[in-house]
């Protein structure tokens, strides 16, 4: 995927900068239930579907220093009064983090983590699915709306994040099914990046 | 593959109560002694982290014992996370209206209804409906508050691993700042005492009063308590009242025990008057309280633990002398508290001591 360079405004999902630069669908799968990371969370959602979001639109852009990650997906009317939907983008924070399982306890992930009822995008060091570590605040911003049965999500970070391992990953969570943590959709493998 | 955060060395403990439900009255000073304490920042409003209520009844939250969770054959069993509805409370009053509506008699205080179900139940709402039928009608109050498990299946279930047990003490916490809200250990915890702080997105639960514990004070709900009930201490301290209760005379029992966590929160079960007839006389052979559902509650060991109580009081009757009953009377208010007997009104505390964030000290 092509992150171009964009002068104009990137930090919102309608805003201008974004009009010149093409997205890209991107296919997610659940994260492997055997991949989880507690024998609790394996039980309790053995044999219960999960991974409701199975692609989304995703586009790259960034003013030289800082990547802006579009993302885009329909989501299920149904609301939760307990969980919320949220997304996160992820890079390989060494050679051989894999990407389905958002990093794995030796090789970790950085990820830009934006959750609906959240006033503030969080910036984690992920060691396997939900396995989060909060890493400072990071200077990861987010900002949302929500329009004609989708979401759509500018996450923003430094743009050395991404540079380091020059790929990407993209998870989203469905809270209308109680999706959280190591439960939800990921890309399988990582999407790789041509960072103009 | 859990992240149980615990240093692996240095001395191990387990803090243990006793409550005798005998002497239970129902009056929550414990309840408010916690709230006013522990919880009473926004998105705390419907946290309980100490109940008590009426049994027979639904508990706290409402239906809590067919929630799931806890472990079968030493595995995880699936839980169900209860809603904010289900543990209900917290609410808004009308107060505005009531005070300064210029409506008279004509309004009254009530909840204000948010129209999610939270004015529908609460912390006890079933309060002395009990069970039975006049004139054998019976209940009893269950004060319940964080077990404190020996394996402390919130803490396993966490995939941040922002929960540990301490090693010293045995006091299961959660490293706030780690937390990210997921809330498996609420769907996993069988005794459903995991709050979920919807400010803060974190969860929260009973912390064993630890700092007070540190400082050689009581919990505040052992404390605060009237009835001279709950007993405090270490659980293998062979000379203390607790050791004694639990191990040595079997006359405190831990709730659900089939849920195999390993509670470390034990009750002297409730002995109750006999039956009535119809005619009004006296049934010897049938306590009030079915003993089948004594043993729903504390598992098969209750009736030795009733009829040791009974013998007991039987030979003090008969102008015999018991150890047991010593005990359970606690003629020394302090003998409750192990060695959490300082007095916190004569703690020196400066102003920046007093508050407490829940995060580890290193690591
Ligand atoms: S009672 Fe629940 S929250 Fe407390 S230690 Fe046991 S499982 Fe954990
Ligand atoms: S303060 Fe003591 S007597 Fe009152 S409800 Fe609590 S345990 Fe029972």
């Amino acid at each position: 995927m092509r992150v171009q360079r964009v002068s104009g405004e990137l930090g919102d999902p309608a805003a201008s900068g974004w009009s010149s630069v093409e997205g890209e669908s991107v296919a997610l799968t659940p994260v492997p239930l055997d991949a989880q990371p507690t024998e609790y969370i394996r039980v309790k959602w053995a044999g219960l579907p999960y991974g409701n979001v199975k692609e989304a639109k995703v586009a790259a852009a960034s003013d030289g220093s800082r990547l802006y990650v579009r993302l885009e997906w329909a989501d299920s009317a149904e609301k939760n009064a307990e969980f919320a939907d949220a997304a996160a983008v992820y890079f390989p924070a060494g050679a051989d983090a894999p990407a389905g399982t958002m990093g794995s306890a030796d090789a970790s992930a950085n990820l830009w983590y934006w959750q609906a009822n959240l006033a503030d995008a969080k910036s984690f060091v992920a060691s396997g699915p939900g396995v989060f570590r909060q890493r400072g605040s990071n200077g990861v911003g987010a900002s949302s709306s929500n329009e004609n049965g989708g979401w759509a999500v500018v996450l923003s970070g430094d743009l050395a994040d991404a540079k380091s391992g020059g790929k990407l990953g993209v998870a989203v969570w469905d809270g209308s099914n109680e999706e959280r943590a190591g439960i939800g959709a990921a890309t399988a493998s990582w999407v790789t990046l041509e960072i103009e | 593959m859990t992240q149980v955060m615990q240093p692996e060395t240095g001395p191990q403990g387990q803090v243990a109560m006793v409550i005798d439900l005998n002497k239970c009255m129902g009056c929550q000073t414990c309840s408010v002694a916690c709230k006013v304490l522990w919880t009473r920042e926004e998105g705390e409003e419907h946290q309980w982290w100490m109940t008590v209520n009426t049994q027979p009844g639904k508990g706290a939250p409402k239906d809590w014992e067919t929630m799931g969770g806890g472990l079968r054959d030493g595995k995880p069993v699936a839980g169900h996370q209860p809603t904010r509805a289900e543990f209900g409370g917290g609410w808004d009053f009308n107060y505005q209206e009531v005070f300064y509506g210029g409506k008279g008699n004509k309004t009254h205080l009530r909840p204000i209804d948010p129209g999610d179900g939270t004015t529908q139940w609460g912390m006890n709402w079933d309060e002395d409906q009990g069970g039975g039928e006049w004139p054998n009608a019976y209940y009893f109050y269950l004060p319940r508050l964080c077990n404190h498990c020996t394996r402390p299946v919130c803490a396993e279930a966490c995939p941040t691993g922002a929960m540990y047990k301490r090693r010293e003490d045995g006091i299961v916490l959660r490293n706030e700042d780690e937390c990210q809200g997921f809330r498996f250990c609420a769907e996993a915890c069988p005794y459903k005492k995991i709050y979920f702080n919807y400010e803060k997105n974190i969860s929260q639960h009973c912390i064993m009063c630890f700092p007070r514990l540190e400082e050689g004070v009581a919990p505040a709900c052992a404390r605060q308590c009237p009835g001279r009930l709950m007993f405090v201490g270490e659980l293998d301290d062979k000379t203390g009242p607790i050791h004694k209760l639990v191990n040595e005379w079997g006359v405190a029992l831990p709730l659900h025990p089939e849920y195999g966590t390993g509670s470390n929160i034990f009750y002297v079960p409730p002995l109750a008057p006999y039956k009535l007839n119809d005619d009004m006389s006296i049934n010897y052979e049938t306590p009030r309280i079915p003993p089948e559902y004594l043993e729903s509650l504390f598992g098969p060991k209750v009736h030795q633990a009733l009829a040791t109580i009974q013998s007991e009081l039987d030979r003090v009757r008969e102008g015999g002398s018991s150890e047991i009953l010593e005990t359970l009377i606690v003629y020394k208010w302090l003998d409750l508290f192990g060695p959490f007997t300082a007095d916190p009104a004569q703690l020196d505390r400066k102003p920046e001591s007093v508050a407490v964030r829940f995060t580890q000290k290193s690591g």
